[in-house]
């Protein structure tokens, strides 16, 4: 959920609206903001799926250390999308294990 | 390949002000970033900082980001964004990866910046999408302004997570509770007060068992812990959250001083580099400063910055010994004044049982984050006189003195060191102009009337949530617990700019309720 | 207390908590830690060349104290005494391509 308006902080600048997929689905994100913002402003939790355990994995430190976030972003596995700046029409797939780079 | 006089790692609070303090002396810099904005952490730190004029204090972070840029930018400092240093090698030789390429670079001097990153608990669930650190939480709501999620159970109750619970209300989300494994709260006491008075419980000598749900987190489990740190079985309680945030302390990011060879020492369970009062290590013209070189404030972190800066300036020729000197003791004597008091790194670990003044320091609010109502009038800041008088409910020795200069009428003395608790003078006249109440970044005074006939009273609340009541509403008084005390009427609503976001809320209550009512609620008592 | 390799430190004893996973990036557990070390590797920098723990992606950020403090308890030294783990280049993640790409040599 964003927050639209807040006591220190105050309004949101107006930013233009970016269309994305996330696994398929048509999503509108953000520009300037990072992959990750805009999917969990969508209501996204679920990044990945780790490669042992088939585990779920999100948003843990936010600002790019972690790598826990990664996702398959335009064919590419392990993108960081916490620090990754989303772009128009860009692909995000939910990342399966090591994330098989895609045609 | 390319030389500068300094290379900086890290264009946050420590790495700006290096850099800025070195090119104002006229050296070329190059600062280096990882991240697409520069700023490090500080753009995230929406809270007033403590401290005094030369700290900056009573500022937000976000300003004061702001104020170093403009000042580095003046300064013609390069600053690089996107290209994290991957490398530091011998003599001064950084590997940054700019693109597709990794580039060389060489520094007469160094000066390693790299803050630090968060500590995290294991446990049952942890793994799960919705548990997170407190500074990711930051960065989703401050920064990225998203939610990080609706209801959420802080885990640890030092400054980043009573800062970040504070902010998380700010946000809009709701903190069901803030759980520390430790019997006593380990951030500044005026901290723990602005949540708890809004009705979040605290959970002292507690610990997480699990994070409860198959693929997010939708529950928590917390227990209490003996003296040993082990579960008390039969203790445990549920919450239900969709967030759990972890703010269980800091690391130094030390991995390039490593690499470089810097000489360290142990510092809890990490190492931390040796470093001279120029913030040199063992590595000739390398410097660590900031949270590398030891967890701190950010406002500690700025004067390093500007220490080392100034030392390289010193090392290569741009300074001359006189003004090097100088320079240096004023930075020192600054640097001295904040780490000072109760909370210094010197005193960590150490028991409080009372302030320099000898006063008690109260165990309530180390154990549940407010102060009992019976403890406030031992306080020097608070005192009972007829008609409107601040109220300053600052019980901890912090190296902090806004609200003296806020008070054009001289009611407020912060006498001798600036971590001496606020003494309001009595025989003084407060003029009701709210300043010092803005000024507080503790949010720890207010104005209060004790007696405006008819047996009510007015109390005067700093109040930065949204939304703001309208003038004549009707809603609730809380005690400082955040228990509900009696109904409340709204009388002025103010925010003037000199105020800095900090709204101030007057209501009315019964006159035996003035030196109780601490925060009002939205809602009708039953 | 130091180190002494040759001490007996006892069987491993399984734990109700071994499956809880400790280095986030590479799946490894406590239990597979706690094993590690009663099989002789006495520091994070040996525990993590046979489990990989601290080699994923995030290269130990998140894990290295963790993995530390279960280490010093199952050898019952004070957690600070241990050797970490080495710090050497790339600090951050950089692919293989980009990492030989040297430039300004």
């Amino acid at each position: 959920m964003r927050i639209k308006s807040h006591p220190i902080l105050g309004e949101v600048k107006p930013a233009k609206s970016l269309t994305f997929t996330f696994d398929g689905q048509q999503m509108l994100g953000l520009e300037g903001e990072p992959i990750a913002a805009a999917l969990r402003a969508a209501g996204v939790m679920i990044h990945r799926y780790t490669k042992k355990r088939k585990d779920p994995r999100g948003l843990f430190c936010a600002i790019g250390r972690c790598t826990d976030c990664v996702m398959i972003v335009n064919g590419r596995p392990n993108v960081r999308t916490c620090v990754t700046p989303l772009e128009e029409g860009m692909i995000v797939k939910t990342q399966y294990g090591a994330g098989e780079a895609s045609k | 390949m390319k030389r500068y006089d300094l290379i900086v790692v890290g264009a946050g609070p420590a790495g700006l002000s290096a850099a800025s303090e070195a090119a104002s002396l006229g050296l070329g810099v190059a600062v280096f970033d990882e991240n697409a904005k520069p700023g490090g952490q500080l753009f995230k730190q929406i809270h007033k900082f403590f401290g005094s004029k030369e700290h900056k204090a009573k500022m937000r972070g976000t300003a004061i980001g702001a104020e170093l840029l403009d000042e580095a930018q003046r300064l013609g400092v390069e600053v690089f964004l996107n290209s994290p240093v991957v490398g530091l090698y011998d003599n001064r030789e950084v590997l940054v990866r700019q693109g597709d390429a990794v580039q060389h670079y060489k520094g007469d001097g160094v000066i390693v910046a790299t803050g630090a990153n968060e500590n995290i608990l294991a446990f049952e669930g942890w793994t799960l999408p919705g548990v997170m650190g407190a500074g990711a939480a930051q960065t989703m709501m401050n920064i990225n302004r998203v939610m990080p999620g609706k209801n959420i159970l802080m885990l640890g109750s030092g400054n980043v997570g009573l800062v970040v619970g504070f902010q998380l209300l700010q946000a809009g989300s709701k903190l069901a509770a803030v759980v520390d494994a430790a019997p006593y709260i380990g951030g500044y006491g005026v901290h723990a007060a602005k949540i708890a008075r809004t009705g979040v419980p605290f959970f002292l000598s507690h610990t997480i068992v699990k994070a409860e749900g198959i693929d997010r987190v939708t529950g928590a489990v917390i227990a209490q812990v003996d003296e040993k740190w082990n579960v008390i079985p039969g203790t445990e309680k549920s919450f239900e959250v969709d967030t759990i945030c972890v703010a269980v302390g800091l690391s130094s990011s030390v991995e390039l001083l490593k690499m470089a060879g810097c000489e360290m020492k142990k510092d809890g369970l990490g190492v931390i580099p040796i470093i001279d009062d120029d913030g040199e290590t063992s590595v000739w013209g390398v410097f660590a400063a900031g949270d590398v070189s030891g967890i701190e404030e950010a406002s500690a972190a700025m004067i390093e910055g500007r220490l080392s800066g100034l030392a390289a300036a010193g090392k290569l020729g741009f300074v001359g010994p006189e003004a090097l000197k100088n320079r240096k003791e004023e930075l020192l004597s600054a640097l001295e004044g904040l780490r000072d008091g109760m909370f210094a790194p010197k005193n960590r670990g150490k028991s409080q049982d009372s302030t320099s003044e000898g006063l008690p320091v109260s165990k309530c609010l180390l154990a549940n984050g407010f102060l009992d109502d019976s403890e406030t009038f031992s306080y020097p800041g608070v005192k009972s006189v007829p008609g409107l008088h601040p109220v300053i409910e600052c019980t901890q020795n912090i190296p902090c003195n806004p609200c003296q200069d806020a008070c054009p009428k001289g009611c407020i003395k912060v006498e001798g060191k600036i971590i001496a608790l606020p003494v309001f003078d009595e025989k003084s006249k407060c003029s009701g102009c709210g300043l010092c109440v803005a000024s507080c970044s503790g949010q720890a005074i207010f104005l209060v009337n004790e007696d405006l006939g008819d047996g009510k009273a007015a109390v005067t609340i700093p109040y930065e949530l949204l939304p703001l009541p309208a003038k004549g509403a009707v809603g609730t008084a809380l005690g400082r617990s955040g228990a509900p005390l009696c109904p409340a009427v709204v009388t002025e609503v103010k925010l003037i700019g000199a105020f800095d976001h900090t709204a101030l809320m007057t209501f009315t209550v019964p006159s035996k309720f003035a030196m109780t009512a601490r925060f009002w609620k939205n809602e009708v008592p039953a | 207390m130091t180190l002494e390799r040759n001490r007996d430190f006892g069987d491993y004893v399984p734990a109700p908590d071994d499956d809880l996973v400790i280095c986030r990036c590479e799946e490894v557990t406590k239990g597979e830690i706690r094993q590690a070390v009663r099989d002789g590797m006495f520091n994070v920098h040996e525990v993590r060349r046979l489990l990989r723990c601290g080699m994923g992606l995030c290269q130990g950020r998140t894990c290295a104290k963790l993995v530390k403090a279960i280490i010093a308890r199952e050898l019952n030294l004070p957690a600070p005494s241990l050797l970490d783990a080495t710090a050497r280049a790339p600090m951050r993640p950089v692919e293989m391509k980009v990492f030989a790409n040297e430039k300004g040599l």
